[in-house]
């Protein structure tokens, strides 16, 4: 089997990496970088546990092959959202609100509400929900959970937005 | 290991060194773009195959051409691209409409037009707003280009009109012009649900008068599919509560859907027709 490499920013930090050509990324994270933050659940595309932001965009890193991420790609995970101003903003307001029982989904809840806050930082409750559709809570029932971004949503300055 | 590790993925840079990847029957692999149809299959016990060949990112798929008769949109373009692109939700709103409910947002940045289409099921949600337009799809292969229109690529069951060998490139969409577009999706619910019965509409009216009428649906039968029925019905009608009335019954009698884990067939039939009468109800 073919080991391919790869060299991408993560968090900020350029790494660089070797696997096997048909490696998730989410195994490369945590099992190769220790980046134990995202989660897997259901392994399948369909409750965001594991949701890291690539380039930009959240995607579920579960049922994504790895070695399609070219060198240069820029991976956001939860260990580095939390050293974002945003980021602690949402992880504050998690905390305040208690938006969390088990915790399982929260790392995926965390990623997905920095990816919408990044784009649409006074997101209405419609665009909060659709910005979390792709990640499921069995504990919490949503309702703090969608309080707490909008409580972090009203807590990002005007100005300085990302 | 996991199971996806046992599949021997290549990473082609330019479609030319993907098509001769897919030339020979040795190196030839299943094309493998967002991956978010393929992955889930392997990691629910699809057999994985030997070997993939990886279009996604590929320059010559992720292209849009605007041209008056037709836009041409890369078989790369990704969903969360069409949700947000201005232009193209001008011309093909029910196109940019259907993407936008395509799982959700994670879905949609890594799901792409070309993955939803040649995976061919008929809960594939682009594939009515595809049809609607009368547009073709083009492939390629070391032997050169083909189109082919969309309402003869779905030919079965989760089986399309390409070769082994072929690749395809991009999809020739004539723009909906003063023509009104719709799309609707019935699932169970709104976000991250696959479809029970979904609509793509495009209907000219002039004068109170139905000029050119195309409705196709998804999930009523193996492959999506136009209602010519309807359509033909329709055109030359002037729009009226009557009219739509009759356009939902012949709707209703005219699909034969199946059931299965999602839905049942008399829903199925039912949603349809009023599928039908939203599309009109809308004009
Ligand atoms: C959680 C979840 C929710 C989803 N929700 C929806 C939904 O609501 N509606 C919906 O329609 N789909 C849904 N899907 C399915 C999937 O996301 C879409 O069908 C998507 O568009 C597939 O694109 P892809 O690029 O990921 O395809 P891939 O998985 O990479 O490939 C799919 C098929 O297309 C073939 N293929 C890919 N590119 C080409 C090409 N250029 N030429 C020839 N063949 C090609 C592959 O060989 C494979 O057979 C969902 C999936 C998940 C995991
Ligand atoms: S673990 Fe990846 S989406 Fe559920
Ligand atoms: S807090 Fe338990 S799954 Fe969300």
């Amino acid at each position: 089997m073919s080991t391919i490499r790869r060299t991408w920013k993560i968090n900020g930090k350029t790494v660089a990496v070797r696997f096997p050509a048909g490696r998730r990324l989410l195994d490369v994270l945590r099992e190769d970088l220790g980046l134990i933050g995202s989660k897997e659940s259901c392994g399948e595309g369909e409750c965001g546990a594991c949701t890291v932001i690539v380039n930009d965009e959240p995607v579920v890193s579960c049922i994504l092959p790895a070695g399609q991420l070219a060198d240069g790609t820029e991976i956001l995970t939860v260990e580095g959202i939390e050293k974002k101003r945003v980021g602690r903003l949402i992880q504050q307001a998690f905390i305040e609100v208690g938006a969390v029982q088990c915790g399982f989904c929260i790392p995926g809840m965390v990623v997905s509400s920095y990816a919408l806050l990044c784009k649409n930082p006074k997101p209405s409750t419609k665009a909060i929900r659709e910005g979390l559709a792709g990640n499921l809570c069995r504990c919490t029932g949503y309702t703090k959970i969608i309080a707490a971004v909008k409580l972090a949503a009203s807590r990002i300055p005007a100005a300085k937005r990302t | 290991m996991k199971i996806t590790e046992k599949i021997d993925v290549r990473f082609p840079r330019t479609l030319a060194e993907a098509l001769r990847l897919q030339a020979g029957e040795q190196t030839r692999g299943k094309l493998l773009a967002g991956g978010t149809d393929l992955m889930v299959q392997w990691a629910a016990g699809v057999p994985a195959p030997e070997r993939a060949t990886s279009v996604w990112n590929l320059p010559e798929l992720s292209a849009i051409e605007m041209a008056p008769d037709a836009i041409e949109i890369g078989a790369g373009v990704t969903h969360a691209f069409l949700r947000d692109c201005v232009q193209i939700r001008r011309h093909l709103p029910a196109l940019v409409a259907a993407a936008a409910t395509v799982g959700a947002a994670q879905i949609q940045s890594r799901g792409t037009l070309g993955g939803n289409a040649a995976n061919a099921s008929p809960a594939g949600d682009t594939a009515p707003a595809l049809l609607v337009t009368g547009g073709s799809v083009v492939l390629a292969s070391l032997s050169g280009r083909r189109e082919v229109p969309l309402d003869r690529f779905w030919i079965d069951y989760r089986k399309i009109d390409a070769r082994p060998d072929e690749i395809i490139v991009a999809f020739r969409l004539p723009p909906k012009g003063r023509a009104k577009e719709r799309f609707r999706k019935i699932g169970t619910r709104r976000a991250q649900a696959i479809s029970k019965v979904m609509a793509a509409s495009r209907i000219l009216v002039e004068k109170g008068r139905i000029v050119s009428a195309a409705i196709a649906l998804g999930s009523v039968a193996p492959t999506p599919v136009r209602l010519a029925q309807v359509e033909a019905f329709l055109v030359g009608k002037k729009l009226s509560p009557k009219l739509i009335d009759e356009a939902e019954q012949l709707a209703q009698a005219t699909v034969a859907p199946i059931a299965d884990i999602r839905s049942s067939a008399e829903y199925r039939r039912w949603a349809s027709g009023r599928l039908v009468r939203d599309a009109l109800e809308h004009l």
